[in-house]
């Protein structure tokens, strides 16, 4: 469904010098999957997600996305994914029903098709009440599920969720786990990407862990846990970073 | 693209427009509070200038003739003014006979064999108002008076009136002086003619009548074609800027930019759905502008014409409804234009905050585009329609003065230009919908030190195209500066030498300098590197060629732009100093050889090899030609040094070498140098057959051999295309092996 190869992204910059987001990552991720990016902040999760959504062109490697490449065929890769992430919000000054009508008729819906889908996602996540409320006047829970529902509305093969709950309190929050489970037992590929272990080893079926715009680790949680010999999910990311940024120190000092 | 995504995107911003608050201001309720608000105003100022009492200090009434009579009472005579005008004017009288004003009366009275100083008694007059708290000094020396008998002292009598330029009140006073005083010389002239019997048209056997024939439309048509395009110019670009910055910065600072971009609409789709809204705001805003100042100006102009004021608006009256028909179709190809520019510039910016400062720029970029129609002897003419926003300006005005000839002469060009530049700049909005670097600058803080860091480490074989940029403004604003310091060569000599220096100083230091330091290979920056030789005879012989096809395009440029009187005078003094005594060597050298090799390492040079950073090899060409153009103080010059530097573009991309440009620059200008100095030498004239001198010191080529060459021209251009393919063919399959070779060597080093 997803096969990343040899993804790169140098960001260029004068203050700081040439800022390598993704320095050569590889992963696959398939149907009725959630495959976790765990990773620090400024691991390169975000990238990696934004040139999945084809936001971000990759400077190196390959991204395949449900059989399109995501630089060779960027508009067919964006109808096969729904990307929910902090840096895409919904309009203040629209209603969430505009919101996801929009988005539905931009993935190309017919009347009848949108009209019964918004009707089914509105009352899935109980949204009915907010149909005519401003992104303005919405709480930032509900701001996020009309973010999901936005991301859902012509049913995609796809889902990235790029740190989804941040600032969510733990009742949204909870939606939004079972929501993803319900997409995976769906059958769909849902890419997750978080810097909180509790949140990966609940959802996800495999995750990469990242440091530095690199792939440090990569696995089911329970073989990464007997591979390192550490059982509690936390510590184990812990050291999987900690050992990596020695590594890097040794590498930069020589 | 399909139109579906792009109406969807237009459809959700217009109406996301449409519910923000700041946006409805402006465009909106601003328009329609801000023209009664400045109508009201006007009537107020329109009340005080007629309201407002002035003083007059008349010094020397006594001296007057009585009859008529300019004063009554202590006012003027209910003759020359109504009662209620009274109330207006205070008089305040002296007696000339004055121990302390015949001294003064005295001064003015004798002119230069003056008891006192004029500029004291200026000064003494100025205290002696302030004093007496009057707005105007009306001083009547004693050889007025009644003089029957002696016409001679009459005629020459002045009467001295002082006012004070710089106060208001006193210009009112000085107005409704000169009323008054207009209506008594006319009576006391008539009264003069009875005295000598004469008849007035015995006094005045020639009057002079001027009659307008313009109608009353016509004149509020003329009136408002000067005001009106102007100031929906200003409407459509502050109308298309604030909305472009919202649209995209402020999209960037929400955070919704990223949820657009993740949708299937292409980034085209998306630039094209903003930028239609732009347009839509840009027209609307005018609309309701023009709207509102039609409904305020009726009501006002009414208004002020009752009130008979004395500001000439109040004749000016609504504007024609012809002339609004002509407005709102102008308005589109208008908003077009800054709609596109506006969020190419929004596009940029990170933060709305980021977006407001590049409204200023944007304004003064256009504002001499808008000012230039509005001088009175700009007119539209070919020059004029390839100029883009004056074109539509002018054809707008030329519109609404119904000179329809004109408009349908120019109509056509003027919408050429206007749409190609419109396409030119939604492909700049659609370059930088689609540039990463621009929707996703970071944030840096900036640091001199850390940037100079940065451009040495990471400096290049060649420039950049920021550097060809950077190095283009450095030359034309250091030549503009020192263009200020160098005075007026007083001879040949002194010519020679500042020309000389500006070059070096200004073009040629700046570009060598930025590339010893911005780039690894200054040579090859500067295209410094060796080419064949027959390219060298191909650009002689280019030049030669090429030389009557721009001398007629020379001719061509002058009919358009026909130089301004002081151009001509300092191309008069110019020529003088050629064709004064420095031998023919000096001449070439100055003129031809040094400009050809300090210009050309500038600008087919660094420059070019920078502005080919936009892989465009053609598009770098125009900007190299546009710095060489503008670096040209002379608008006609730049014209055709624009087209000069596309021919040397050519050769500098083509060859990969700077001397065939150098050589060709150096014929051409030599070729120009002898035309206008050797007119009068003999052998030249062996040349007749080619060419004929004129007058003015300039060379005519004759028609047939002009063609000839530039056809000759032509097929050296394709030569030297071809040729040069064929040398980076041959460089193709030479690296093709040397691939080989190096793959040979690793795999024989590999079996080892």
């Amino acid at each position: 469904m997803i096969h990343v190869r040899n993804l790169t992204k140098i960001y260029d910059g004068f203050q700081e010098g040439d800022f390598v987001a993704l320095g050569g990552v590889s992963f696959d991720a398939m149907p009725g999957q959630v495959f976790g990016l765990l990773g620090p902040n400024g691991a390169g999760k975000t990238t990696a997600m934004r040139i999945l959504s084809t936001v971000l062109k990759p400077t190196a490697g390959t991204a395949i996305v449900n059989g399109y490449e995501v630089t060779e065929a960027p508009s067919d890769v964006r109808r096969q994914i729904g990307f929910v992430s902090v840096n895409t919000t919904i309009y203040d000054r629209m209603t969430s029903w505009e919101m996801v009508e929009l988005f539905g008729r931009l993935n190309g819906m017919q009347d009848d098709e949108l009209q019964l889908r918004m009707e089914m996602l509105f009352a899935r996540f109980k949204m009915n009440n907010i149909r005519g409320l401003l992104g303005s006047k919405m709480s930032t829970g509900m701001r996020q599920k009309v973010s999901i529902v936005r991301a859902l509305i012509h049913d995609p093969p796809v889902l990235i969720f790029d740190e989804a709950t941040s600032g969510l309190d733990i009742l949204v929050a909870r939606e939004v786990f079972r929501t993803v489970e319900e997409l995976r037992d769906e059958g769909k590929c849902v890419i997750y990407s978080s810097h909180i272990m509790s949140e990966i080893s609940r959802l996800c079926d495999l995750v990469a862990v990242m440091n530095r715009g690199r792939i440090i680790a990569a696995g089911s949680l329970g073989e990464l846990a007997d591979e390192h010999e550490v059982h509690d999910a936390e510590e184990l990311f812990y050291e999987l970073i900690a050992n990596h940024e020695r590594e890097y120190a040794t590498l930069v000092t020589g | 693209m399909t139109w579906q995504n792009i109406k969807l995107i237009l459809t959700r911003e217009l109406k996301d427009q449409l519910r923000d608050r700041r946006t409805l201001f402006t465009v909106v309720v601003l328009p329609m509070l801000l023209y009664p608000f400045l109508g009201l105003s006007l009537i107020q100022i329109t009340q005080f200038f007629r309201e407002h009492r002035v003083a007059i200090w008349i010094v020397g009434a006594e001296n007057l003739p009585q009859e008529p009579d300019l004063f009554v009472d202590e006012k003027f005579s209910t003759r020359w003014l109504s009662a209620e005008q009274h109330a207006l004017v205070d008089l305040k009288f002296s007696e000339a006979s004055d121990q302390e004003f015949s001294e003064v009366i005295e001064t003015f009275r004798k002119g230069k064999n003056l008891p006192l100083t004029r500029e004291l008694v200026d000064q003494w007059i100025q205290r002696q108002m302030a004093e007496r708290n009057v707005d105007l000094a009306v001083v009547i020396p004693n050889l007025i008076c009644d003089s029957e008998t002696d016409d001679t002292d009459l005629n020459s009598a002045n009467v001295f009136v002082l006012m004070n330029s710089a106060s208001d009140k006193s210009k009112i006073a000085t107005e409704r002086w000169q009323s008054v005083v207009n209506q008594w010389q006319v009576a006391l002239f008539e009264r003069q003619l009875q005295r000598h019997q004469m008849t007035k048209s015995q006094a005045l056997p020639v009057r002079f009548d001027t009659a307008d024939i313009a109608q009353k439309s016509e004149q509020r048509a003329a009136a408002w074609s000067k005001i009106l395009p102007l100031m929906i110019m200003v409407w459509c670009l502050t109308g298309a800027f604030y909305p472009a910055v919202d649209l995209c910065a402020g999209e960037k600072e929400r955070g919704t930019f990223e949820t657009l971009l993740s949708s299937p609409a292409s980034r085209t789709e998306i630039a094209l759905g903003k930028l239609l809204t732009v347009i839509v705001f840009s027209i609307a805003t005018a609309l309701l502008n023009l709207l509102s100042m039609g409904i305020t100006t009726t009501l006002v102009m009414g208004k002020l014409g009752q009130l008979s004021g004395g500001l000439g608006l109040a004749a000016l009256g609504p504007p024609p409804v012809l002339s609004l028909f002509w407005l709102v179709l102008a308005m589109v190809p208008v908003a077009a234009l800054f709609g596109a520019v506006s969020l190419a510039a929004a596009a940029f910016a990170r933060s709305s905050k980021e977006g407001q400062y590049y409204l200023v720029p944007l304004i003064m970029v256009s504002m001499p585009l808008m000012v230039l129609p509005m001088l009175p002897a700009t007119q539209l003419d070919i020059g004029t329609s390839l100029i883009p926003v004056t074109n539509v300006m002018l054809l707008l005005r030329t519109l609404i003065e119904g000179n329809v000839e004109a408009v349908l002469r120019y109509s056509t060009l003027v919408g050429l230009v206007t749409v190609v530049c419109v396409a030119a700049a939604v492909r700049w909005v659609v370059y930088q919908f689609n540039s990463e670097s621009v929707l996703f600058r970071a944030s840096e803080r900036f640091g001199v030190g850390a940037w100079l860091s940065y451009v040495l480490q990471h400096r290049g074989d060649l420039p950049t195209v920021g550097h060809a940029l950077l190095c283009g403004l450095l030359i034309l604003l250091t030549k503009f500066f020192v263009g200020f310091g160098v005075g007026i060569p007083a001879d040949w000599y002194e010519f020679g030498r500042q020309t000389f220096v500006i070059l070096l100083a200004t073009v040629a230091v700046p570009a060598v300098l930025m590339a010893i330091v911005l780039t690894r290979r200054p040579l090859l920056s500067l295209r410094l590197t060796w080419c064949r030789p027959s390219y060298l005879a191909a650009a002689v012989f280019l030049a030669v060629c090429l030389h009557p096809a721009f001398s007629v395009l020379s001719r061509v440029i002058l009919v358009l732009y026909p130089p301004s009187e002081g151009l001509q005078a300092m191309n008069g003094l110019m020529e003088s100093l050629l064709t004064a005594t420095p031998p023919l060597w000096l001449l070439l050298l100055t003129l031809a050889f040094i400009p050809a090799f300090l210009e050309e390492l500038a600008f087919r040079g660094f420059i070019l090899s920078g502005a080919q950073g936009v892989k465009n090899q053609w598009l770098a060409v125009v900007i190299a030609s546009l710095f060489f153009g503008a670096a040209h103080a002379v608008f006609q010059q730049s014209v055709l040094t624009f087209f000069v530097g596309m021919v040397l573009g050519f050769l500098a991309v083509r060859t990969g070498s700077l001397w065939p440009c150098i050589v060709y620059h150096a014929v051409h200008n030599s070729l120009t140098v002898l035309g206008a100095n050797l007119a009068e030498t003999g052998w030249i004239t062996q040349f007749s057959w080619l060419m004929q001198f004129e007058a003015s010191g300039g060379i005519q080529y004759h028609t047939v051999p002009a063609w000839f060459m530039t056809g000759m021209g032509i097929a050296l251009l394709m030569w030297i295309w071809k040729q040069t393919m064929e040398d980076s063919h041959q460089q193709l399959d030479w690296s093709k092996w040397q691939r080989v070779w190096n793959q040979l060597r690793g795999a024989r080093r590999d079996l080892a």
